[in-house]
This record gives C-alpha cells, sequence and structure tokens, in this order.
C-alpha cells in the first residue's frame, strides 16, 4: 500500500452535506483542507435545503415563517443547535452554499425567507426552506391550474396516479400520462433515464408525447430525473418544447437532484485542488488518532494509501448511523472516530417509539455529540474535549431532523459556524479582513 | 350465502378442514376478519416437531406429533423442509433431565440417537464449545403461509370458498340451532348473512369471543411467545435446548434465514401483543448459550403469536397448560350445530381437523373417514413467493430477464406481484400491501419494507383493482407492521436500515404529517 504524509488547516471528517459545507467554506477562506470520507451518502439527499418545517411536533405545526417556529424552539429546547446562534447565521451559511453551488452551475432558488411545500413522489407536500430551480414551479400549484403527471414505466416507485389521487381534492383538474420507454416490465433506474434526458432528440420525443396527449395542461409535474448535468438548462428547453410551467418532484433514493449537489460540490473541490488548496480524500476512513494540544494526528486509509494526516483542527462531520459516524450496540451508542461521549437515552427501551410514525419522533433521533456554541463537543460536564475539534450536521445532538425538517438547515450552520470560528482565532492578526459575513 | 359448513377463522386449523371437509364431499365457506394466518398460525417458530420437546411436559402432545410429522412429511412434503434437529445441552444444564431424555423418546416411540459433541460440532459448527450432550431428533422446518393457502386452494378446487377481512358480528339462534350467523366486511362495510348447516369456530386465540356470540363460554388464557429472525441461516438443523421447555431455547431454520424462540408470557388481550425490547435480549442471552453467535447476530424481524390455552383453572405456569388441543361439541351446551376447535399446536393441525371433520360428518350423516392421512396435499404454486429465494431459481428456468424486482432484498419479480394480485382477486379478496405482503416475502428482507412498499404501492396505484386514494393510509399501515416487528431489534446495522426508513419516509415523504 501507498503512504503519502499530508498536513493541512483543517481536516474535514465526513462527506456529507455537513462536510461538503465545511469543505467550501474553509477553501474559501483559504485554508488548507483536507476532506476524508464517502460521498456517497449524498445519492440518498433529496436535494432540497431544509430550514425549520415543523415546530412544535405535537400537534404538528407547518411552519409558513421558519423564523416563528425558530423563536419557540429556542425557549423550548435551548440545547438543540439552532438555540447556540441566531437567525442571521443560518441565513448566512444557506446564503454561502447557495453562492457556492451556483458558482458550480447548480441553481437554488434565492430565499424569500419563508417555507415552501414541494410535492413529492407521495403525493404530500413536503415543507422546506431552499429548492433547486428544477423544483421551485411546484409552488404554482393551485386549484384553478390544469395539472398533468408524467411518469415513466420502469422507473419503479414513481407513479402519475398515485400522486394525482392524492391531489384531487386540491385541483379542479388533473391528468396523468404514462410514457412506456422500454417494454413493460423492465427495469428503468433513475441515473439511467436522467442521462437519456441530456438527450436532445430523446427530449424532442418526451415533448412530442406529452403535447399530443391532449389534456390541455398549463402546469407539468416530472420525476426528478431530468439530466443529471445542466439540469435546469435541460427543463427549461422541455418548457420551451411543450409550451408548459414544469417542475420535478423528489423521489426516494437514490436521487437524481442529490446526485447533483455532490457532483456540484466536487466540482468545486476540484478546482480548488488545482490550487492545492483542498484534497478529498475519498473513500476513506480513519484508523487512529492522536490528539496534541496544537494538532491531530490522524492515519487514513482507503483501498490503496495509506495517509498520515497532520491536521490543526478537525471537524467531525461523519454522520449518524446510516454513514457510521454513530454506532448503536445492543446496548450503547458510541462515536466511532474519537470515542466522544454520546448523549443518548438511558435504555434501548426509550431509543423508539411503538409507533414509527409517532410525531414527537423517536428519542434516539436526539441522541447525539454536544457541543459548545460553537459547535466544539465537550464532555459530560460540559468542557470542551479540544480548543480545535469541531463537530458539524446530522451528529450533533437534539436534532431530530426527520421531525423537524431541519437538516439541512443544522448542517449548513454547524459547518459554516466551525469554520468560521476556526479560522477567526487563528488568522494572522495582521489579516484584518472580516470573513464572518 | 348458502354452505354446508361455516368454518370461522383461515389459520392452520381452519384452511385444514376446508379441505378435509371438501374432500369428503361438504361444502364450505371459511370467513376470516384478517387475512390468511393472521394469528397464531403465522405467528410461530415454523416448527414440525418431532415431539421431543414434550416428553416430560406433555407426553400425550409429544406423541402426536410424532405421529403427525411423520404424515405431514408424506402428504405435504412441499410445504417442509426436512432438516432433521438436535437436542443439545450445554454446561450447567439439567444432568437428570438429559439422563431420563432418550429413554422418555423411546417409550413415546420418538426417534432419537445419540451424538457425541465433537461429531456434533462438526454437523453444526455454530454450536457452542460447552456442549455436554446431543441427540439427533426428526424435526423439520414447514411454512405455514404455504400450507394455509395450499389447504385453500385445494378446497377451492372442490367448491369451497373464503372471505377474508370478514368478521362475524352474530349468530341468529333458534330452536338450539344457529340459523345464520351475520358478518361484516371491515373493508367495504357490506353486512352479509351466510347461513350453514354447521358452524365451526376455528379462531384459534379469538375462539372465546366467537363462542360468546353464541352464548357460550369457553374459559380461555393466552401466552404469547415472541421469536426473531436472523438475517442469515444460522444451522442447518433446528437445534432444541435439551431441558425442560422454557424460554430462548430453540433455533428453526426457514429458507435462508433462522428463527430464535421463543417466550411465554400470559396477555390478557391477543390483539395487543408485541416483542419487547427487553424480551427480545432475554431470548438473545438463553439462545446465545447454545450457540453463541446468537449473541452478536444481525436481527432482521422480531414477532409475537399467541397461543390459545384452555383453562383448567389454577393460575398454573402456562407451559404446564396442555399444549395439546380442544375440541368442543357445543351440542352439551345447548347449540347443536357448533362446533369450537382451538390449542392445539401447527405440528397437529391435520390432526385437529381431522377429529373436528369427524364430528362435522356425523351431524351431516357422513360416513366417509378422513382422507388427509393418505391424500398427498396438491401443489399450486399459489403459495411459491412466500418462500425465501423462490425467484433465483424461477429466473435461472426461465428465459426472460427483463423482469423488474419490486423487492430486492428478497428478490420478489413484478411479474410475481402481478399473479398474487390475480390469485387474491381470483378468490374474491382486495388486493393491498398487506394482502400481498401475506403471500410474498416482500417486505421481510434487509430493509423490511422501506423500498418495495413504495415500488408496491405505485404498481398497485396503476392497476384498475387498487383505490390509489386509500394508497398512503396502506402504506402507512404496511409500514408500520413492519416497524412492530424492527422496534425491539434496532441496533447495529438494522438500526441502519430503520434510519434509512425514516429519512425516506418521514424525512421526505413527511408521512407522520399526513392525516388521513
Amino acid at each position: 500500500m501507498k503512504k503519502q504524509d499530508i498536513t493541512c488547516d483543517v481536516l474535514i471528517i465526513g462527506a456529507g452535506f455537513a462536510g461538503m459545507a465545511a469543505c467550501a467554506r474553509a477553501s474559501e477562506l483559504g485554508l488548507k483542507t483536507i476532506m476524508a470520507g464517502n460521498s456517497s451518502q449524498l445519492y440518498f439527499a433529496s436535494g432540497l435545503f431544509d430550514f425549520l418545517g415543523v415546530y412544535p411536533l405535537d400537534p404538528a405545526t407547518l411552519l409558513t415563517n421558519p423564523e416563528t417556529g425558530l423563536d419557540l424552539l429556542k425557549k423550548e429546547m435551548p440545547d438543540h443547535p439552532y438555540s447556540k446562534t441566531g437567525l442571521k447565521p443560518i441565513l448566512n451559511s444557506f446564503d454561502f452554499i447557495i453562492d457556492y453551488l451556483r458558482s458550480a452551475g447548480l441553481e437554488y432558488e434565492t430565499s424569500k425567507g419563508r417555507n415552501i411545500s414541494v410535492l413529492t413522489a407521495a403525493g404530500t407536500f413536503k415543507p422546506t426552506f431552499l429548492v433547486p430551480e428544477t423544483i421551485k414551479k411546484c409552488q404554482m400549484i393551485k386549484r384553478n391550474k390544469n395539472l398533468l403527471i408524467i411518469d415513466f414505466k420502469g422507473l419503479t416507485g414513481f407513479s402519475a396516479k398515485q400522486i394525482a389521487a392524492r391531489l384531487k381534492k386540491k385541483l379542479n383538474s388533473i391528468h396523468t400520462l404514462s410514457i412506456e420507454l422500454v417494454p413493460d416490465k423492465t427495469v428503468l433506474p433513475p441515473m439511467h433515464l436522467a442521462s437519456m434526458f441530456e438527450n436532445d432528440v430523446f427530449l424532442e420525443k418526451i415533448a412530442k408525447k406529452i403535447c399530443n396527449c391532449g389534456c390541455q395542461a398549463d402546469l407539468l409535474g416530472i420525476p426528478a430525473v431530468c439530466g443529471i448535468n445542466k439540469s435546469l438548462n435541460i427543463l427549461t428547453k422541455l418548457e420551451k418544447m411543450t409550451n408548459l410551467d414544469i417542475f420535478e418532484i423528489p423521489m426516494m433514493p437514490p436521487s437524481i437532484p442529490g446526485l447533483r449537489l455532490k457532483n456540484a460540490f466536487e466540482k468545486q473541490f476540484a478546482k480548488q485542488f488545482k490550487k492545492k488548496r483542498v484534497q478529498f480524500l475519498s473513500q476513506t476512513k480513519i484508523r487512529s488518532q492522536i490528539i496534541n494540544e496544537n494538532e491531530f494526528i490522524l492515519n487514513a486509509v482507503n483501498q490503496n494509501m495509506e495517509t498520515r494526516i497532520e491536521a490543526k483542527c478537525v471537524v467531525l462531520a461523519s454522520g449518524r448511523f446510516q454513514s457510521g459516524g454513530l454506532y448503536a450496540h445492543r446496548k450503547q451508542i458510541f462515536e466511532t472516530v474519537f470515542n466522544l461521549p454520546v448523549h443518548q437515552p438511558e435504555h434501548r427501551n426509550l431509543w423508539h417509539h411503538r409507533n414509527l410514525f409517532e410525531k414527537q419522533g423517536h428519542l434516539i433521533n436526539t441522541s447525539g455529540i454536544e457541543t459548545d456554541n460553537v459547535f466544539r463537543p465537550v464532555d459530560t460536564n460540559g468542557s470542551i474535549i479540544h480548543k480545535n475539534l469541531y463537530a458539524a450536521g446530522a451528529i450533533l445532538a437534539h436534532n431530530d431532523w426527520t421531525r423537524l425538517k431541519s437538516g439541512s438547515g443544522v448542517s449548513a450552520l454547524s459547518a459554516f459556524t466551525a469554520v468560521n470560528d476556526f479560522y477567526n482565532s487563528h488568522r494572522p492578526s495582521a489579516d484584518n479582513s472580516n470573513y464572518e459575513k | 350465502m348458502e354452505t354446508d359448513v361455516l368454518i370461522i377463522g383461515g389459520g392452520v386449523t381452519g384452511t385444514g378442514i376446508a379441505r378435509d371437509l371438501a374432500l369428503r364431499g361438504l361444502n364450505t365457506i371459511l370467513i376470516e376478519k384478517k387475512d390468511l394466518n393472521a394469528g397464531a398460525s403465522g405467528g410461530n417458530h415454523g416448527l414440525l416437531h418431532s415431539g421431543a420437546r414434550y416428553i416430560r411436559s406433555d407426553p400425550e402432545a409429544a406423541s402426536e406429533c410424532q405421529i403427525e410429522q411423520a404424515i405431514l412429511k408424506k402428504q405435504a412434503a412441499h410445504c417442509i423442509e426436512e432438516t432433521g434437529g438436535l437436542f443439545v445441552a450445554v454446561k450447567g444444564d439439567d444432568e437428570n433431565y438429559i439422563q431420563d431424555f432418550p429413554q422418555m423418546c423411546e417409550q413415546l416411540h420418538i426417534q432419537c440417537e445419540k451424538i457425541d459433541p465433537k461429531k456434533a460440532l462438526e454437523m453444526e459448527p455454530a454450536l457452542s464449545k460447552d456442549l455436554i450432550a446431543v441427540y439427533q431428533v426428526n424435526d423439520a422446518s414447514i411454512n405455514p403461509f404455504k400450507l394455509s393457502i395450499e389447504n385453500m386452494n385445494n378446497a377451492i378446487s372442490f367448491g369451497s370458498s373464503y372471505l377474508t377481512h370478514t368478521e362475524i358480528e352474530n349468530f341468529k339462534i333458534e330452536n338450539n340451532k344457529i340459523i345464520y350467523a351475520g358478518a361484516r366486511n371491515k373493508i367495504s362495510g357490506k353486512i352479509i348473512k351466510i347461513r350453514a348447516k354447521t358452524y365451526v369456530n376455528a379462531s384459534g386465540a379469538w375462539a372465546k369471543n366467537i363462542a360468546a356470540m353464541a352464548g357460550i363460554n369457553v374459559n380461555m388464557v393466552f401466552s404469547m411467545g415472541s421469536l426473531l429472525v436472523t438475517s442469515q441461516r444460522i444451522t442447518k438443523r433446528v437445534i432444541n435446548r435439551l431441558r425442560m421447555p422454557t424460554d430462548g431455547d430453540i433455533l428453526v431454520p426457514g429458507g435462508v434465514v433462522s428463527i430464535l424462540g421463543t417466550t411465554s408470557i400470559r396477555i390478557e388481550d391477543p390483539d395487543k401483543i408485541y416483542p419487547a425490547v427487553d424480551e427480545v435480549d432475554h431470548i438473545i442471552e438463553q439462545g446465545g448459550q447454545m450457540i453463541p453467535a446468537l449473541k452478536e447476530s444481525r436481527y432482521i424481524r422480531a414477532y409475537a403469536g399467541v397461543r390459545p390455552l384452555v383453562s383448567m383453572g389454577g393460575d398454573d405456569d402456562d407451559r404446564e397448560v396442555s399444549r395439546g388441543f380442544t375440541l368442543l361439541d357445543h351440542e352439551k351446551n345447548g347449540v347443536d350445530n357448533f362446533i369450537t376447535i382451538t390449542g392445539g399446536k401447527l405440528s397437529t393441525y391435520r390432526l385437529m381437523a381431522e377429529k373436528t371433520s369427524d364430528i362435522v360428518c356425523k351431524k351431516h350423516g357422513i360416513t366417509q373417514p378422513c382422507k388427509t392421512k393418505t391424500t398427498p396435499l396438491p401443489s399450486t404454486h399459489d403459495g411459491d413467493w412466500s418462500e425465501p429465494g423462490v425467484f433465483i431459481a424461477d429466473s435461472i428456468d426461465s428465459k426472460t430477464f427483463h423482469d423488474s424486482y419490486l423487492c430486492e432484498c428478497e428478490m420478489v419479480p413484478a411479474k410475481a406481484i402481478d399473479r398474487v394480485i390475480d390469485s387474491i382477486k381470483r378468490n374474491g379478496g382486495s388486493p393491498n400491501l398487506e394482502s400481498i405482503a401475506v403471500r410474498t416475502r416482500v417486505g421481510k428482507g434487509t430493509c423490511q419494507g422501506t423500498y418495495c412498499s413504495v415500488r408496491l404501492l405505485s404498481r398497485l396505484c396503476d392497476n384498475k383493482d387498487y383505490t390509489a386514494a386509500n394508497g398512503l393510509n396502506d402504506l402507512k399501515l404496511f409500514l408500520n407492521e413492519r416497524w412492530k416487528g424492527e422496534h425491539p431489534l434496532l441496533w447495529d446495522q438494522t438500526l441502519v436500515h430503520s434510519s434509512l426508513k425514516e429519512m425516506i419516509h418521514c424525512g421526505l415523504f413527511c408521512l407522520e404529517l399526513d392525516e388521513q
């Protein structure tokens, strides 16, 4: 196995949304950054950026303005990551990410300061904060609209009829069209279909079928497979061909909007890599670590390389159970890289509610790493573990993002705050530029 | 509706009776308040007992098992895997019980062969190194879903029929006879009257409720047993602990998985059962004593079943209340054409059906003897998809590879689903997620319905026999039914999968917010 030694300012462990956000911020600030992890979890991301969709949880209150919920949440949940900062840093971190993605060619709708409802493949509406441009027109769904929803035979888990059956009561007029590209029962994986959309001839064929279906629609919903790259261009082309407003409908993973997100981040990192600012160690696991007063020495391993990393600062963005940041043994939950103390319910009996759809959520989802106000992990006495060790994203305690609809917001905020804090406490005193927006 | 015999309850006993009576020329209607095997017939070990487990606690049941297993292996071979079984004792187990074991088996004509512990370890490497005694017996594993489907199909081929999701609401009784039964379809709400000459109550744990509608008291107690499904098959054979029956002492292979159980907890309401976290831990600790790998094994599902036991009074340990069956001709209670059959076990379902049918035939003046002992149960393939791994064999034989898997964990292709939908419709049922799940492996794999539920639902919505507007409700019910079995097992990889489930169904689809 090959070996290499590298030094950096910031090591980010984890390449999910929080890791990507931290890496983006750190490299923008000119810090020498290494990101180690497995970015494949972004296939599971919907591509929607949640801030705070629901609060209080029971009875569930859907928030039009997340700020209203935030004020109450801060009072009632002082340990929630949002309670550590104000509204401004949350919005700033979103702005930063949107700008960053835009420069990579992935367009998100600029925030209007309130939540929007996105139509999902289940026919439900999900409250979220920021959406890709290709999804935003779902906001045009109104009673007087003539909506057409299309599906593709072979794209399993997406039925136009299912969505239409749910929306019937909300709309005067709704139609469905099922497009057959492959013989019945053949699978058409989302990734494959999405790449077909990148072909103009294919696009024209689809447009023709839509135009010929004779349903006089003025708004069109399609599964979120409208190209992997340049999705907005493709969607706009299809809008011109059909003379319809079009929006994408997010479906279960593998998620194309999640893949676009991953590609956009990685594209930007590749540019930074040329400037020797960012290095991405993909498919990498941290094997061992030594923590000194002013540095971390870690051993990172992937299939063909063993890397010794000396870092001044570490941002732990390794996620929860699915990505392996937390591990649940039958009797206890552990943090897997540094064995940090994990806030958790006393007994497994309390981890989950008997009803999967319990409004309050499952207690295990509030387990995780507890931190100070700049997201540095603390021990049971509340003292920080290390002055330059930060945690960001889903691994943080007290945030049940599946219920609060707060995942991306907490990830963005914690990543942004952590990197800014390290930067501000370490930048040379001669440098007076203010990076905190 | 009119028929010779109305059978209440669609478990192995009810379907077994339907077939037995059909073979003797009687027309039957079977009604079931949920779906086939919704009660104990679905919530058990899938173990065809050699009888050795009960040699001391219940010699009569042991003897019945011994005879029945031989008959079933011959007549229902396609529902059985002849795995063989071992009884194993580890250090610390009761030496007297071990010593008496072979002799007790011999007295009841149960085949049993002493095995050297070293050889046993070669036969089953997963066994504990602390073995002190091992005996080989004739245990086997049996697929109760397939069994019920095939029994019912066979009865249908003779003109019988069955109604699922239909619940008895009342009996009209005149002159010591039930004149008709009033029932309601729980999905459509439709009320029906069924007139029969004889009424058989084969509703297992619910027999008390049904009997009460005819003004008859059947004194029952309920013993809940919980079981765990491992993600892989751990042993080739059935492994029993060589001791007086207690908790966590049987591991039964079922196709590609193994099932560890069980417990015995007295409960009040057979409709409110679930395996609890502490119970699961207890089963694992116990099972781990004979097979250490069980302590670290991955479990994909826990489930519970209710043993209906007819009480003889007193507060005895439920394991000491007879596991034998109870057959009551209510003629002596003043209802001449009403019979209750309950208790018993999966291994002796055929015998229970035979004895019940004997009384029915006597009431109908039919002298034909029982044929199920000698007539093989035909295989109709409707039950095939309830078996793990069927598609692998099927796809190797088939030339059409262009078929999508709706369930990737258990490899259930779309065409299988379409076939199952057809068979549900053929039998007057309504296809939905739950009725398909009963008949296939859908939702039973590692993802426990996370993906396949969505794929199945969208496929159903494109089918004209399905009301798409009910879809999300159906989806929630299905996922919560799966959840019931995941809930006590959520650690390690199983927790990872449940996190994904929550991420998709709550995080994205917001089903927890859906009120319909």
